[in-house]
């Protein structure tokens, strides 16, 4: 049980506090309700090159990690489709350090020219480390728009392609800001052996006075049902062939999230799993397979990941795949292979929420899925799914009309 | 409104609680620590052997170590896993140059039936052909990508370089994984793993009771003499580079042999490395990331091996600036040498680092592995404390001296892939 206050500040800042008395480090998690997905089509990877520029110095403050790492602490953040969240990590007698600088960084950035221009050049390295020059690297970048085609998730949050980093002005630098970055649009997260009404104090003095904001509206073009089965094979020059199958499922909190969730495990997660102990231990088509969900807000996909074996033909594999797919949608399953699939679900949990930083970062999610609350909840859901559940959500998203496949076959070369 | 351009006064952390773990020592000399202070349900076991790669040729170690759960005489590899997963347990393998660790993790109420079927597996274990294919396979097809990667190319010729005297630089090639005898496995495995367990660590709240079925456990192993590692750390500064010509980004690896935490200027010459590129806000970054934008990171490192260690630079930077960054590095380094680092830097760097420290020590596994970082090199907690004293002494000048003494530009191997 992770126990939890909850308060607001006049301008709109919602504020949770978690006490934790065995830990001598504070955490300050702040999430900004803004992701790739809010992103213009014409200017995609905004909202994570807008991360890198949170760094680049605040109104009054000119560099945000020096005054923090003197305090002793660190810091870091990540931008997903869906959201965009920092966290900072410090000794507890510091924790106002970390407030003075988040909360400077939430009234106004500097925004210099230098820090954009720099900014932008480290983040299309960034681009070329990790999506450009790693052996499938650009999967995803190709995988998205082959499986949506109209709602934002159809582009990576690294952007679709280099120039639209490169083209960003300050202009829209500071529109981005107006629009996403004040107290209504984010969710503060503060943990540490502290006291309550310490916390609302030292909160109400540096983030009172910011002054609030609309929040916008999010109106995104949802994607429509898909009704074909969609392929696409590409050529790169890598050592062997990957298969990547993707399934059209409910978004975090909709209805058949757990059932899509626990399908998932069902069939390729770990080495008791359904499709590893069919196609790699028995027939040994594969070296490698996997199932996963996304786990996104909007309407999300359970993927498969394939790496076939010399000899084995994509034939082969996809009827095998299908074979044990249907067998999913036929057959009810037994009640111990559930069961044993929930255990392994607990276990996760538990190791997942360790430690401040963990649970202060789900704290958040779940409170803009609607209840910070859920952190405590999440598992019952998962033991309310039924065995018939699990066939029910198998017959609505195991359809090859549901399904993208996405082909990279190896260049054959003389090497 | 309050004024915002004042910083909040901050304290210095003077004082971090180290917890021992409870050290028992088994019938068979094998040591049992235990960390069972912790609030929650999960519980986590590691088994560690003698069963380093530098203990045997090439991918045995490997390859034993990854077919543990591959099956005995009375069950199948599916069957082992179906059993560990219906308890929720996880099992990890982790194989070193120097040692191999086996860690399960589950609930509390599943841990010691989880253990009995891991322990049991990795006793009893056949070696089973097909299974020893199918890993072979894998494990060639896994390496075939990594090698792609300019980062791997330039680490295992740095590697090679660095250790080219010793196992250590001793690389797996991706034909070692087209064949391998089945008796090499089973001897390695009945030296190194049924006479090779060193310790077993838990961390979680398990009961008494629970400990002793642990023990008992345990106790199936005997705990042999370590292997001596056969080494010649005498190594000579190289430079290398490997033409990729597709490649968009460059991987950079740049040092040498140094030492590890047994050397009288570890502790200071950490100061160094922090200064010059062990944080986000550290020179290397600063310049190469943060003014110059040729990078997503770069970082310095001392990794520390049992009987020495060496420092390293590393990064990945556009094709185009490979040489400039090579230039930032060395005059990077030249400043640290000729100009004393300023106190406000210097302060900074003192505080980032005992915040670390603190951080790191922060819950009961972390605990573990402060625990376990000195007790592999027989030392206790008070290393920490002559850490923290030490730190906090450093000037100025012993910073510009140790950058002198361990930082020259000749003395480093430099790689470059791309």
């Amino acid at each position: 049980m992770v126990e939890f206050e909850r308060f607001e500040l006049d301008n709109g800042l919602r504020v949770i506090f978690h006490k934790d008395t065995t830990t001598p480090m504070a955490v300050v998690n702040t999430l900004y309700d803004v992701g790739a997905r809010d992103e213009s089509p014409e200017r995609t990877g905004f909202a994570h090159l807008f991360e890198h520029l949170m760094f680049g110095g605040s109104i009054n403050i000119p560099n945000f990690d020096g005054p923090l790492q003197e305090a002793g602490g660190s810091n870091n953040a990540f931008t997903s489709n869906d959201i965009t969240n920092y966290y900072d990590v410090l000794p507890v007698q510091n924790l106002e350090t970390a407030l003075w600088l988040e909360s400077d960084r939430m009234l106004s950035l500097a925004f210099t020219e230098k820090s954009l221009e720099v900014q932008r050049s480290v983040v299309i390295e960034e681009f070329k480390q990790r999506y450009l020059n790693q052996p499938y690297g650009d999967l995803w970048l190709e995988f998205r728009p082959l499986a949506y085609k109209v709602h934002p998730y159809r582009w990576a949050t690294i952007g679709k392609n280099i120039e639209h980093i490169q083209e960003a002005t300050m202009e829209e630098v500071k529109d981005f800001f107006h629009t996403h970055y004040h107290p209504g649009n984010a969710i503060l997260v503060i943990a540490g052996n502290l006291d309550l009404e310490e916390v609302k104090r030292l909160v109400k003095k540096w983030y009172g006075d910011i002054p609030a904001r609309k929040k916008k509206v999010r109106n995104l073009p949802q994607e429509p049902k898909q009704t074909e089965f969609r392929t696409k094979t590409i050529e790169r020059d890598v050592p062997s062939d990957v298969y990547t199958y993707g399934f059209k499922m409910a978004g975090k909190g909709q209805q058949g999230y757990y059932e899509a969730d626990l399908i998932s495990d069902i069939l390729g997660r770990g080495k008791s799993s359904r499709l590893y102990k069919r196609l790699k231990k028995e027939l040994e088509l594969v070296t490698e397979i996997n199932a996963y969900i996304m786990g996104s807000n909007d309407p999300g996909m359970l993927m498969l990941s394939i790496h076939p074996n010399d000899g084995a033909t994509l034939e082969e594999i996809d009827a095998e795949i299908w074979a044990v797919l249907e067998e999913l949608k036929s057959n009810l399953i037994e009640g111990t292979e559930l069961e044993k699939i929930i255990n392994k679900v607990k276990t996760t949990k538990a190791f997942s929420e360790q430690g401040v930083l963990n649970k202060s970062m789900a704290l958040a999610m779940n409170e803009l899925l609607g209840d910070a609350n859920l952190i405590n909840t999440e598992t019952d859901e998962y033991e309310k799914v039924t065995v018939e559940g699990i066939r029910s959500q198998a017959n609505v998203i195991l359809q090859k009309t549901n399904c993208s496949q996405l082909i990279i076959k190896a260049k054959k070369n003389d090497k | 409104m309050i004024n915002r351009t004042i910083a909040p006064k901050t304290s210095t952390v003077t004082h971090i609680d180290f917890q021992s773990p409870e050290i028992d020592t088994l019938e068979n000399k094998v040591q049992v620590y235990s960390m069972r202070k912790t609030d929650d349900e999960t519980v986590r076991i590691d088994f560690v052997f003698d069963a380093g790669s530098l203990k045997t040729s090439k991918i045995v170690a490997q390859l034993a170590g990854e077919l543990l759960f591959s099956g005995t005489e009375n069950k199948s590899s599916e069957e082992i896993d179906e059993e560990i997963d219906r308890l929720g347990g996880f099992t990890g393998v982790e194989v070193s140059t120097e040692k191999s660790t086996i860690s399960l993790i589950g609930l509390r109420e599943h841990v010691v039936a989880i253990a009995e079927i891991v322990v049991d597996a990795m006793i009893n274990v056949n070696f089973n052909p097909k299974e020893i294919k199918q890993l072979l396979q894998s494990k060639k097809k896994k390496m075939a990508i990594s090698l792609e990667k300019v980062s791997t190319q330039a680490r295992r010729a740095f590697l090679s370089d660095l250790f080219k005297n010793s196992p250590y630089g001793d690389l797996a090639q991706l034909e070692d994984f087209n064949h391998i005898e089945k008796n090499d496995l089973i001897e390695f495995h009945h030296s190194k793993y049924l006479s090779g367990l060193q310790y077993i660590s838990i961390v979680g709240a398990v009961s008494d009771q629970d400990l002793n079925s642990i023990k008992t456990l345990g106790n199936q192993f005997n705990k042999d003499e370590v292997t001596p590692i056969e080494n010649d750390y005498s190594y000579s500064p190289n430079v290398i580079h490997i033409e990729k010509e597709q490649a968009l980004q460059t991987a950079i690896r740049v040092g040498r042999v140094l030492f590890n935490k047994q050397h009288t200027d570890f502790i200071k010459f950490s100061v160094v490395n922090t200064i010059l590129g062990g944080y986000f806000g550290s020179r290397l970054m600063t310049s190469i990331r943060e003014d110059k934008g040729y990078t997503y990171g770069i970082g310095s490192g001392v990794a520390q091996l049992l009987e020495t260690g060496y420092f390293f630079i590393s990064t990945e930077v556009g094709k185009e600036f490979k040489d400039l960054t090579l230039e930032a590095i060395q005059n990077e380094i030249k400043i640290l040498q000729t100009e004393e680092v300023s106190k406000k830097e210097l302060d900074l760097v003192k505080n980032y680092i005992i915040g670390q420290i603190l951080e790191q020590s922060d819950g009961a596994q972390a605990m573990m592995d402060r625990f376990i970082a000195v007790e592999t090199y027989g030392m206790d907690y008070t290393y920490y404390d002559e850490f923290i004293k030490q730190v906090n002494e450093i000037t100025p000048i012993e910073v510009m001296a140790l950058a002198n003494q361990y930082l020259k530009w000749e003395d480093f191997t430099i790689v470059s892939a791309g």
